[in-house]
């Protein structure tokens, strides 16, 4: 086990260092730089003044030497100076994280205790009127994106109650309650999404095991229906549930950019589109770094769980 | 300096504090509703981060410079309890009077004595030299600005002489009324000597009502009264927020909730504004001019622009009454190059519009269209094909998909072209494009700060590279004027000649509807975005 997971761990390391070429490579693809940007602020440009720019900020410099630098700067536990705050990478990137990573552990309670159960529902009830609904219902999950939940809710909220969450951000220890109701409605609307693709994958996974030899044996041998569901069909179901949910926590860390921005909430998502836009490579190289840390990690608690559900599942040597 | 003209100096500046011009009292007498409480804490609305901190001589954006209005004080600044902003509208701020002499080549301020930094440092003239110095890149500046978008405002100032701590005189190369307005403007705020000008990217020391409190980036920006501010009794407020929301309409929500009590001026069109009211119908709503117009750019130095005639056909193809009426649903006003009464000073009136290309009958305007591309050698058969360039926002994709609409209806094919943010502005600069749907704010009415930006040969802002000699001379020539009635009649010239030449056809002047909350008591929307928000003077009639 120790050794699968520094196994697992040293591959985490070269697919980071894979992601840092590719983040750094794009980024200097994408067109204009902050120079450009800061420009746009001032309506002009001045090609002196933009070269003293491109000095100050060490832009002018060889393409392989600014990855060189923020490789060093990366072993030296020294993330650089945001370009637009002029401010240490890390104090910008590290109160947007609780942020994020809250809403979407929330998303993805809020998603699996939706989607398992209805799953299970709609797939023990197969082709009942119960089971169309909650088709329904799933295929509406995925076909309305979170972003245009989350602004119906907002409109639908101010017209009727004139009353929307706190638009600036509320932590736990100012205010617990209004903490929760700010992070319970985009948690609800994110987690509505991902709870169809669970539900379903939940479904079909389940209508599969239903049908092997084993689950008509325990039903012969007199297992109340119950038992052989949740006991015998689900646990052996619920692995490409799992997955789906490793998959969906991974993108939830980058993907709730406009959730985080329709709930005016300070993520890592919504900032790092920002920082994106304004080409502050500090900030979107090191966030980037950051989120496949995360999804890294995530992608191993996943693979050492199927371990833990399913002890068929043995480690490599 | 000599002795002789140290003391002629001296002397004219001792008459100058017996007749200084209008000697008048800081703003201070909020005119609506009641008597002012103090007290209370406003949220107000802020469409996005702080571009550059408060670094406002470095940017020309109202993300900025609305934020930054309660830190920082001008030498002068328009009445923030009157909309309109005229000269007879200049209040004194840390200036307690003015003065101009020898026949307006110097400009004498008479300093406050009692005004200090947010750091406790006495502010003194060196502060104002300072500043301008920077600003207007002096060559013994003792600072240099990153970005300095407004140099050419200050292009007139000679020198700027300090004889004592509480007197700065400006001296001028030549005589302009104008350069007292643009001191007053939103972007022309007063520096700390003693602070390193990068510092204000990361934070304000100013002499404004309020005190920068803190700054947590892409959230909000806290202010806490200063009970220091000179004008005594003022700030009535004890503290603002200013909140940091990117998505329109969940700043809108967060309007119609109360959670914001004011909004962010030129974000309110006409039609939120109605849906506003209807749900909230207590909600303050102020129509006010933006200083902002819808604009063509188009490449004087490349063909097909290079010709005037093709430059003109398009000119006369866009109806701009269609463009108010249904992209912006009634929400802005037509005008030529400075904006309309009754929201500016300048602005030709009705009766004058109809003689400018492309304010007529729209079918006979389209013929002229016609006639034109006819002549510059352009028929159904060989049609004029272009590039309309804009930036990748809506409210400049919107202008521009109108205008290609109307373009077609003459005969020109545009394709649209959307330029992402980051590259906008350096492609106008360059010249790397053939027409483009463009907007334009003007941070204040003033003649010499729009013709110097956006028309004169070389400027940086001048993205159609138009360059005439004779318009060169008209700018020149009303900037110098002192007759008020006979700057208008020459300015109002300059504005036909510059649609004339279609130089930078503007289509019309934004209009913004200001929505605050009733309980909002002092603040008064101007008729120009950039140059109100100090907020001294505003109160919360309701804790």
């Amino acid at each position: 086990m120790k050794t699968y997971i520094a196994q697992r761990l040293a591959v985490g390391l070269l697919t980071l260092f894979g992601m840092s070429i590719v983040i750094f490579g794009m980024l200097r693809l994408a067109p204009g730089d902050i120079v450009d940007i800061l420009f746009s602020t001032g309506g002009y440009v001045n090609p002196s003044e933009r070269q003293a720019i491109e000095r100050e900020l060490g832009l002018d410099r060889p393409v392989w030497e600014q990855y060189v630098e923020w490789m060093r700067q990366i072993a030296t536990g020294d993330l650089g100076k945001s370009y637009r705050y002029d401010l240490p990478a890390w104090d910008i990137i590290r109160p947007l994280l609780p942020v994020t990573l809250e809403l979407a552990a929330l998303s993805l309670i809020v998603a699996v205790a939706l989607g398992v159960p209805l799953g299970v529902i709609s797939a023990v009830r197969q082709d009942t009127g119960l089971d169309y609904v909650l088709r329904v219902f799933s295929l509406a999950g995925l076909s309305m994106p979170s972003f245009w939940l989350g602004m119906v809710i907002i409109l639908t909220l101010v017209a009727w109650l004139g009353w929307i969450p706190p638009v600036t951000y509320v932590t736990p220890r100012e205010n617990f309650g209004l903490h929760a109701v700010q992070f319970a409605l985009p948690a609800l609307a994110v987690g509505y999404r991902s709870s169809a693709l669970i539900m379903r994958i939940t479904r079909s996974s389940l209508l599969e095991v239903m049908r092997e030899d084993y689950i008509r044996t325990a039903r012969a041998k007199g297992q109340s229906g119950r038992v052989v569901i949740w006991r015998h069909a689900l646990q052996n179901a619920i692995l490409p549930v799992v997955t789906v949910i490793g998959i969906e926590f991974a993108f939830l860390i980058g993907g709730l950019v406009v959730t985080e921005t329709v709930f005016n909430l300070p993520g890592v998502a919504r900032f790092l589109v920002e920082a994106i836009l304004w080409r502050d490579y500090p900030i979107v190289q090191n966030l980037v770094m950051v989120i496949a840390i995360v999804v890294i990690l995530s992608n191993l608690v996943v693979d050492l769980l199927y371990g833990f559900l399913d002890p068929r599942v043995r480690y490599g040597h | 300096m000599t002795r002789f003209s140290r003391i002629a100096l001296a002397m004219s500046l001792g008459l100058a504090m017996v007749f200084a011009g209008p000697a008048l009292a800081p703003a201070q007498s909020p005119k609506s509703g009641g008597t002012p409480k103090y007290g209370g804490h406003l949220n107000i609305m802020q469409r996005e981060d702080l571009a550059q901190g408060f670094a406002v001589h470095e940017t020309s954006t109202i993300a900025t410079s609305w934020p930054s209005m309660p830190c920082f004080n001008n030498l002068v600044v328009f009445d923030q309890t009157k909309r309109a902003e005229t000269v007879d509208n200049l209040v004194g701020e840390l200036a307690e009077k003015w003065s101009w002499q020898d026949n307006y080549r110097n400009l004498v301020f008479f300093l406050r004595k009692d005004v200090k930094w947010h750091d406790g440092q006495p502010f003194t003239s060196k502060d104002v030299k300072f500043t301008f110095d920077m600003v207007r890149e002096a060559p013994n500046a003792p600072a240099k600005l990153r970005i300095n978008p407004r140099k050419d405002w200050y292009s007139n100032v000679e020198d700027i002489e300090t004889p004592d701590p509480y007197t700065v005189v400006f001296h001028l190369k030549r005589p302009q009324p104008g350069l007292l307005v643009m001191l007053a403007s939103g972007y022309s705020p007063i520096y700390a000597a003693h602070v390193n000008p990068a510092s204000y990217r990361t934070g304000c020391i100013g002499t404004g009502p309020f005190k920068l409190k803190e700054w947590r980036k892409g959230e909000f920006i806290d202010y806490v009264k200063n009970p220091d501010y000179f004008v005594k009794g003022r700030p009535y407020l004890d503290s603002l927020r200013y909140v940091v929301i990117k998505e329109r309409g969940t700043r809108t929500a967060a309007l119609q909730a109360g959670q914001l009590d004011v909004s962010f001026p030129g974000e309110t069109t006409k039609t939120a504004a109605e849906q506003l009211k209807k749900a909230v119908p207590g909600l303050v709503i102020t129509p006010v001019g933006t200083t902002v117009n819808d604009n063509i750019i188009m490449n004087t130095k490349k063909p097909p622009f290079d010709n005037p005639k093709v430059r003109l056909a398009v000119s006369y193809a866009i109806d701009r009454r269609a463009l108010i009426t249904t992209v912006h649903q009634g929400g802005a006003v037509p005008g030529a190059s400075m904006q309309p009464k009754p929201y500016g000073v300048w602005g030709l009136a009705e009766k004058d519009l109809p003689s400018l290309p492309g304010y007529g009958k729209p079918a006979d305007m389209k013929a002229q269209a016609r006639k034109l591309l006819k002549e510059a050698g352009f028929s159904p058969e060989n049609p004029l094909r272009v590039e309309m360039s804009t930036r990748a926002i809506a409210m400049y994709v919107d202008m521009a998909s109108f205008v290609i609409n109307e373009l077609k209806q003459v005969g020109i094919e545009a394709t649209l072209k959307q330029v992402e943010t980051a590259q906008w502005h350096p492609m106008a600069t360059r010249g790397e494009y053939q027409i483009g749907a463009n907007l334009t704010g003007l941070g204040v009415d003033e003649p010499d700060a729009n013709y110097n930006e956006n028309y004169a040969c070389g400027s940086p802002r001048n993205y159609s590279q138009y360059c005439s000699e004779e318009v060169m001379k008209m700018i020149e020539q009303q900037s110098q004027e002192l007759d008020v009635k006979k700057r208008l009649a020459l300015v109002a010239r300059l504005q036909k000649k510059v649609e004339d030449d279609a130089a930078r056809p503007v289509l019309d002047w934004r209009l913004d509807y200001f929505t605050m909350w009733p309980h909002v008591k002092g603040l008064v929307p101007h008729d120009n975005i950039y140059n109100f928000g100090r907020m001294a003077d505003v109160w919360r009639d309701r804790q």
